[in-house]
């Protein structure tokens, strides 16, 4: 059978709707505005980034075993899509090729790796996986807060900028009104002639209220003071990171920016979705899933890059998906939904430079349901050692409610 | 139609963005008419936080503008009129417009006829078997030349922009909403991996020509469309190896839905129903089903190397990958060697039957004409209609008539929020806005909200919550919509495709005061009253600083009457749905 190579598709994109549309609202795009002043706030506290890969990624391809027995059964069951060539890790775990930009934070301790991770519970659905882990309550989908929201409303979020998200409207900050959805700076500004000021004055009026629309209506106007100043001129990354034009790069792009303002950012919420390899996962070492893992590896690491400014010290970065993928490859050189996964930690306060998790096996007792990479980790069990250690909040049975009792922290954050 | 000169702009005249806001000087608060009584709850606690709790939202607002923000895109200058004019009583006014719009070969749609004769569409007319010859396998270009994708996506294009010219013109708005809520539900992806082209198929052959009818039917026609196998790698799903991503979706999204899994558990351990049917279903059930559909591919044999399979681009059963051995589906059993395709029809035999199905649909239904958390009464209702009517051919008609005739659908109003595609189709709708090929400004707008046409990248289709839609960027582009609508800024010029509105047109030309231009567009865009300090802050965007009864001059007027338009526009009562 060929196999297909992934082209990149002409989705309408906001630079050729710029060539395309009329010049006023290109003008607009770049245009400048008021500079509006606000206090500085400092926090003992990191910021918490988290990275959701959508999609349920490949976790036995990301850090495949290197060696031993677990490396045959591996091959065995992946004849198509073995990884090859990897970045050891230690003696028993290598990194994928394509994740070469990370394997410098990793020697320096500032990245650490999870295996064997994730949640604890049965399902093989991309939607409940999501939404248990996002709203912390696996099994439930029935409380009307994310893991997230709960988390800032335990330990106050009275900053001017609380919580961002950069790619729509995730459940781990569900209800959480404060949070600014935006996809960058450039595009969050409001259009309008110089009646701007009187139609905003009648928003505050018409937004008056306490439904869920009036709030987030004023929030918005709000949110629109904060940005609007980061537009002013283009932004300059620190220490020369080049971050790449896809949907992720831009995305960490604008999260650091906010970092640097200082503006109080508690949580950064960012989407990447594309990791539901049912078919043509690999071409070699290349291919579909090492052209995902590139993009993961080339922003954040420029991400980190950037911050290496006097900001990582209160930075951290956690890189999760819903599931890992089945061991043995389907006939469409792809991976059906698995169990286990791999979490990734990024930060100046992140005990780097390890493989965390005990592994199970990949022989065919020692798997999950006979197909699966096996959970030693309950994803909730790295989630609350950030928080307690990191973001200041100990009341891990608030956060994660009925968990308290599984709780077992790994070492991976100082 | 107008013909409305460009206003020219310099750009520092529309370049004075939002700086200082007047927040000190806020009117006094005042809330739109809400009843505060009743909140519908879901079982679910609101966890009070030091977040304030949701005020529930209920609006008494007319019949007409209860139905034509739910079964339509909003409405269009004079449908309230039309709509009052159906009948003598609010009941035989919504009776009569059910008949008609549950019945559109009724209607006269003309009007929406002519523009589409005008747009010109080179490739909708096309059968599946023209998509799939004309665009992927006698694709005149290189892969490796632009022209080459250009021709892909050709129809996918086309359809985005016939989809606007129906949401906001065609008289059949109640068959448009249901194609939205349709193509959620049964949701693919217009930058797919393969058989983009056959989304216009996908849309006419399978969604539309089936949803007023029988769910069973409308439920093989997408099992067995080419976009569906192409997008949930059905087509790559033979005995060596079942691929279950079709059959797991199969399942979850388009039938029993999650709240009928029941994890990883052993089939054996399920409860059954008096006919020895599951009552829900485990991951075995999907590997079962996933086996029963092997087989079920396109004919899109390109390379030319496999016996039996042509390059036709439609539905084949592909007998070599049929796993031919017997199966067990939500406890029924599938004897081995059955006739071809009957394997694959059992499954979706046992799940449209099945009354996981009924309550799925129905709330799912409700979720999108009634509110985000309905009352069980109206899902009941519902999926008892569902049930009854299975084997009907017009299964789903009953299933709509049951839902809009309901108590609940006129008493809810306001429990859901416009989501962006329906905000911005009723801002052009409400102002008469005139175009035949949508610039490329408004589904890239739509984009910038969260709800690009046709772009929701995983099966589940868009949410169809007011948590989901009611954030800051979502927000702040439905405003910015109603800017680039209002001023006429939306133009694509390199396309040569304009989006023109033209208030002025609209507006009595005797009307000369702030209040009185007002009190004549308060009405026509919110079909509702709004509270007195609403009106004035209203009031004031457009007299600035003039008294509200100071004859303004048309100078005046020009400049400020689209501020207080699109102000209206970007507020809450226009978002209620």
């Amino acid at each position: 059978m060929e196999i297909k190579v992934n082209i990149p598709k002409p989705i309408l994109s906001r630079r050729q709707f710029l060539q395309g549309c009329s010049s006023a609202i290109a003008a607009m795009a770049g245009a400048r505005l008021t500079n509006l002043a606000f206090a500085k706030e400092s926090d003992a506290t990191d910021t918490l980034v988290v990275v959701f890969l959508r999609g349920g990624w490949d976790a036995l391809n990301v850090v495949p075993p290197i060696d031993g027995d677990d490396r045959g059964f591996y091959e065995k069951a992946r004849p198509n899509l073995k990884i090859t060539d990897l970045l050891p890790l230690n003696e028993q775990f290598g990194l994928h090729p394509a994740l070469a930009p990370l394997q410098g934070l990793y020697q320096d301790g500032k990245l650490g790796v999870v295996h064997a991770v994730g949640l604890n519970h049965d399902t093989r659905s991309h939607f409940d996986a999501q939404e248990y882990i996002e709203l912390g309550t696996p099994g439930s989908k029935s409380i009307t807060s994310g893991w997230i929201t709960r988390h800032l409303q335990e330990v106050g979020a009275s900053s001017i900028l609380p919580a961002i998200a950069t790619n729509g409207a995730p459940s781990s900050l569900l209800n959480f009104v404060p949070t600014v959805n935006l996809n960058n700076p450039e595009d969050f500004s409001q259009w309008g002639n110089d009646l701007i000021a009187s139609q905003q004055a009648a928003l505050r009026q018409l937004y008056q209220g306490e439904s869920l629309l009036h709030r987030a209506g004023t929030r918005t106007l709000d949110a629109l003071k904060i940005v609007s100043p980061l537009v002013e001129k283009e932004y300059q990354p620190s220490n020369g990171a080049a971050y790449n034009e896809d949907e992720l790069g831009q995305q960490l792009k604008t999260i650091a920016q906010m970092i640097k303002l200082d503006a109080g950012l508690k949580v950064a919420a960012v989407d990447f979705g594309g990791w539901d390899t049912h078919e043509y996962e690999t071409d070699g070492n290349g291919g579909y899933i090492a052209d995902l893992l590139g993009q993961l590896a080339n922003g954040l690491s420029n991400f980190y890059l950037d911050l290496d400014a006097g900001y990582t010290e209160k930075l951290s970065v956690v890189v999760i998906s819903e599931f890992g993928r089945r061991l043995v490859q389907n006939e469409s050189y792809g991976t059906d939904h698995g169990h286990g996964s791999v979490m990734l930690a990024l930060g100046g306060n992140v005990n780097g430079g390890q493989v965390y998790g005990a592994f199970p096996g990949l022989h065919n007792d020692q798997l999950y349901d006979h197909a699966d990479l096996a959970i030693t980790t309950d994803y909730r069990s790295v989630l609350g050692e950030l928080l307690a250690k990191r973001l200041g909040n100990s009341n891990l049975e608030n956060v994660f409610p009925g968990f308290s009792g599984g709780y077992a922290p790994l070492g991976l954050f100082r | 139609m107008t013909t409305p000169t460009r206003p020219t702009l310099s750009r520092r005249d529309f370049l004075r963005f939002g700086g200082a806001l007047a927040t000190t000087s806020l009117l006094a608060a005042c809330t739109p008419q809400e009843n505060t009584s009743a909140p519908q709850t879901d079982g679910q606690t609101q966890t009070p936080f030091n977040e304030p709790p949701q005020a529930p939202v209920n609006i008494e607002a007319p019949l007409a503008a209860i139905v034509l923000n739910r079964l339509a895109f909003g409405p269009r200058p004079g449908d309230v009129e039309t709509f009052n004019a159906l009948g003598a009583t609010d009941e035989a006014r919504l009776q009569a417009y059910l008949q008609q719009q549950l019945n559109p070969e009724t209607l006269d749609d003309s009007e929406f006829e002519a523009r589409y004769a005008q747009a010109g569409f080179e490739t909708l007319h096309k059968s599946l078997e023209e998509l799939y010859a004309d665009h992927v396998a006698n694709n005149p270009y290189d892969t490796n030349d632009d022209a080459y994708w250009d021709w892909y996506y050709k129809p996918a294009y086309e359809l985005v922009d016939a989809t606007f010219l129906r949401a906001v013109y065609s008289k059949k708005q109640l068959a448009e909403t249901l194609a939205d809520f349709w193509h959620n539900h049964f949701n693919i992806y217009l930058g797919q991996d393969d058989g983009v082209p056959l989304i216009v198929s996908y849309n006419r052959d399978a969604l539309r020509a089936n949803f007023f009818g029988n769910f069973r039917q409308l439920l093989e026609a997408v099992a067995t469309h080419p976009a569906m196998l192409y997008y949930l790698n059905q087509n790559n799903s033979s005995d060596a190896g079942p691929n279950e991503n079709f059959a797991r979706e199969l399942f979850e999204l388009h039938t029993l839905g999650a709240e009928n899994y029941l994890g990883v558990r052993d089939p054996n351990t399920v409860e059954k129903d008096a006919n020895g049917i599951a009552v829900g279903y485990v991951d075995n059930d999907v590997y079962e089903a996933a086996r029963c559909l092997t087989g079920w591919r396109v004919d899109d044999d390109l390379g030319e190397w496999e016996d039996g399979v042509e390059k036709t681009g439609r539905f084949i059963y592909y007998k070599p990958w049929h796993d031919r051995f017997n199966k067990l589906v939500l406890g029924k059993y599938i004897p081995a060697d059955q006739e071809d395709q009957r394997d694959g029809r059992d499954v979706l035999d046992l799940l449209a039957d099945h009354p996981g199905t009924a309550r799925f649909i129905a709330r799912k239904l409700c979720r999108r004409f009634i509110s985000d958390t309905p009352p069980d009464s109206v899902t009941q209702a519902v999926a008892n209609a569902f049930t009854e009517n299975r084997n009907a051919p017009d299964q789903l008609k009953r299933v709509y008539e049951t839902l809009f005739n309901s108590p609940e659908f006129r008493q809810t109003f306001g429990q859901k929020i416009k989501r962006p595609l329906e905000a911005a189709i009723s801002m052009m709708r409400a102002l008469n806005s005139e175009f035949i090929r949508a610039p490329s400004g408004i589904p890239w707008m739509i984009g910038l909200m969260g709800q690009p046409l046709f772009e929701r990248r995983s099966p589940d289709g868009y949410p169809d919550i007011k948590e989901y839609w009611a954030n800051s960027m979502s927000l702040l582009f439905r405003w910015n919509f109603a800017v680039g609508l209002s001023e006429n800024w939306l133009d694509d010029e390199e396309q040569n495709r304009t989006v023109r509105t033209d208030l002025f047109s609209q507006t009595p030309a005797e009307l000369r005061t702030a209040e009185a231009l007002a009190d004549f567009w308060i009405p026509r865009l919110l079909n509702q009253p709004v509270s007195n300090a609403d009106r004035e802050a209203l009031i004031k965007v457009l007299a600035q600083e003039y008294a509200p009864s100071e004859t303004l001059s048309e100078e005046h007027v020009r400049y400020a009457l689209p501020a207080m338009i699109e102000t209206l526009l970007m507020s809450p009562s226009f978002q209620w749905k």
